[in-house]
């Protein structure tokens, strides 16, 4: 397989006229982590569905752990672990009857679902939780057994769509260790597609999907590099007439609903800070984010539209 | 490799079963009231003798418990499809059509579990002479379980929620039962409703049953049809009704309409 664990090619998806993904390409390591980005509608949900053949691409094809899924749809599915956007899980049954329901699924024997559920519910804090029913627990707590549910086959490619969408700050960090400590003891791929820009920091690799289009892809790290060292954000009411104040003097800017944001290469002096304050009613300037990068992107897209 | 994913549909339809304890008293209730609330009343109207009629819907009652266990147990598919349940089965390296089937069996077996549960109570009530034919039981009970799961496994594969729970009951359970040889003999009926018996599965599941003389061989009214015919139409209806049910269920997995639905949204 190359060393690829996924490999998409053109891969699009049409409703009518409207491509929801739109010439798709891809090509993920094994044992990488990346993540799909993008506001809600851009077509993260449908590609990993397309992944996971669960709908049918309208044009291209793509490989998962080397099996067409277009023609291997079940070798796709045993080579891979999907955690959906809402839960796959029984909740009247409990804890270990949900995994052990998942695992004959995928064809276990007893023994084995015995001995990898103990396993998955102790390296996600569930060991004492086994005959809870699922209606009993916490939404974090579920989230963590439906993510051990996808991986009780032990799948070489596991799909997070979405996997901390309604959790609580806590719950969320609780999700990202156990999701950190099954990478290191397993090496799968986990393909991730969030809109919590931030949680894609650790990403071997992002893509940045909109409008069913990849618009900037690349590792993290040198995506923020390359904004600069630093965003100032000036709050105002009247952001449009600052924008275009500060634009001929300091280069490209941002508008974010009340706020002006500025790339620097470096801090502001302390007299540019004492003039960009005087301007808003608000000013701080901090480290760029992946959330940065998507806005630039967005802002480079928009330009791009309107100059066409 | 199908087997234990089978095997595992079929874990899990026994354990709910058992947990709801309601579906259960309800499962031996219902039987029992008919047979002898309802069995006693008819059989006084029509001046005949009550043990007699009595008799007579001990096949009758076991097919009812046959019919609303395993079309209920089907329609939990429903329930499945709302809930994350639906999104196991379809993600699981199963072909669909295995599901369809699994289901089914699943249905079928909680079915044949309550009826031989009322069964142990008619012993116990002296509903059952010791002259039944056990093969017989055995293949009544398994060939009209298996058809009325398939008959639910068809509607369950065309209906969206299950808000028209009711509707299901009035439109589809309680006509396959009352146009059934469960409760007066197939020839007796005038031509209208025997040409409905005759064309309702269902019929020839109780008929099966009736063969196997569960209240003995001098119960008065005989099979309507032969256990050769009962069982090809079982066997025949199940096959259409589980073929069709599993063409819809993979159109609506592989086709969108369903993964969008499990999705928890539209339009993305």
């Amino acid at each position: 397989m190359n060393g690829l664990a996924i490999r998409a090619e053109g891969l699009t998806k049409r409703y009518g006229d409207v491509p929801a993904v739109d010439g798709l390409n891809l090509s993920i390591p094994a044992g990488s982590f990346f993540g799909l980005l993008g506001p809600n509608g851009a077509g993260k949900t449908t590609t990993i569905h397309m992944l996971s053949t669960l709908i049918r691409p309208s044009a291209g094809e793509a490989w998962v752990a080397g099996h067409s899924v277009r023609t291997e749809s079940l070798a796709v599915r045993s080579s891979i672990g999907v955690v959906f956007q809402e839960n796959a899980l029984d909740h009247r049954l409990t804890v270990a009857e949900n995994l052990r329901f998942a695992g004959r699924l995928n064809g276990l024997s007893s023994r084995e679902i015995r001995q990898r559920s103990d396993e998955l519910l102790e390296l996600f804090g569930l060991a004492g939780h086994r005959d809870r029913p699922v209606a009993a627990l916490s939404g974090g707590m579920r989230r963590a057994l439906d993510i051990a549910r996808g991986m009780i086959h032990r799948p070489r490619v596991l799909f997070l769509d979405e996997p901390t969408i309604g959790l609580d700050l806590p719950a969320r960090r609780a999700i990202w260790r156990h999701i950190g400590r099954l990478r290191a003891s397993l090496g799968i791929t986990v393909f991730l597609s969030t809109h919590y820009l931030e949680e894609a920091t650790d990403c071997d690799e992002v893509a940045f999907l909109s409008n069913g289009r990849i618009v900037e892809r690349g590792a993290p790290g040198p995506l923020i590099a390359q904004l600069g060292r630093c965003i100032v954000e000036i709050e105002t009411d009247r952001p449009a007439e600052l924008a275009k104040r500060l634009e001929p003097r300091l280069g490209p800017v941002l508008v974010e609903a009340d706020r002006v944001h500025l790339r620097c290469e470096d801090e502001p002096g302390a007299l540019l800070q004492a003039e960009l304050a005087s301007l808003g009613s608000a000013m701080r300037w901090r480290r760029p984010n992946l959330n940065d990068v998507f806005l630039w992107v967005n802002r480079a897209q928009t330009d791009r539209r309107q100059a066409a | 490799m199908i087997v234990r994913p089978v095997l595992g549909v079929l874990e899990r339809e026994t354990l709910k079963l058992l947990r709801e304890r309601g579906r259960l008293v309800s499962a031996m209730a219902r039987p029992l009231l008919w047979l002898l609330v309802i069995g006693a009343g008819f059989a006084a109207t029509r001046g005949a003798g009550a043990a007699e009629y009595q008799s007579f819907l001990v096949p009758g009652v076991i097919g009812m418990t046959l019919l609303f266990g395993a079309v209920l147990a089907a329609l939990a598919t429903v329930y499945d499809k709302e809930s994350g349940v639906m999104r196991m089965l379809v993600i699981a390296p199963v072909a669909h059509h295995w599901i369809v089937l699994a289901k089914a069996l699943g249905a079928a077996a909680v079915a044949i579990l309550q009826a031989l549960m009322l069964l142990a109570l008619l012993a116990l009530l002296g509903y059952v002479s010791t002259e039944l034919s056990i093969p017989l039981l055995a293949v009544g009970l398994i060939g009209t379980a298996f058809t009325c799961a398939s008959l639910g496994m068809l509607i369950a594969a065309w209906s969206r929620t299950l808000e028209n729970y009711a509707t299901l009951m009035n439109f589809v359970i309680f006509p396959v039962f009352f146009l059934s040889g469960s409760l007066y003999p197939v020839q007796m009926l005038p031509d209208a409703l025997r040409l409905a018996a005759a064309v309702n599965p269902f019929t020839y599941g109780v008929d099966l049953l009736k063969h196997a003389a569960i209240a003995g061989p001098s119960a008065a009214f005989d099979p309507d049809f032969s256990a050769v015919l009962d069982l090809a139409v079982l066997a025949g209806f199940s096959a259409a009704a589980l073929f069709i049910a599993s063409l819809r269920f993979s159109r609506e997995t592989a086709y969108e309409p369903l993964v969008h639905r499990l999705a928890g949204r539209r339009g993305e």
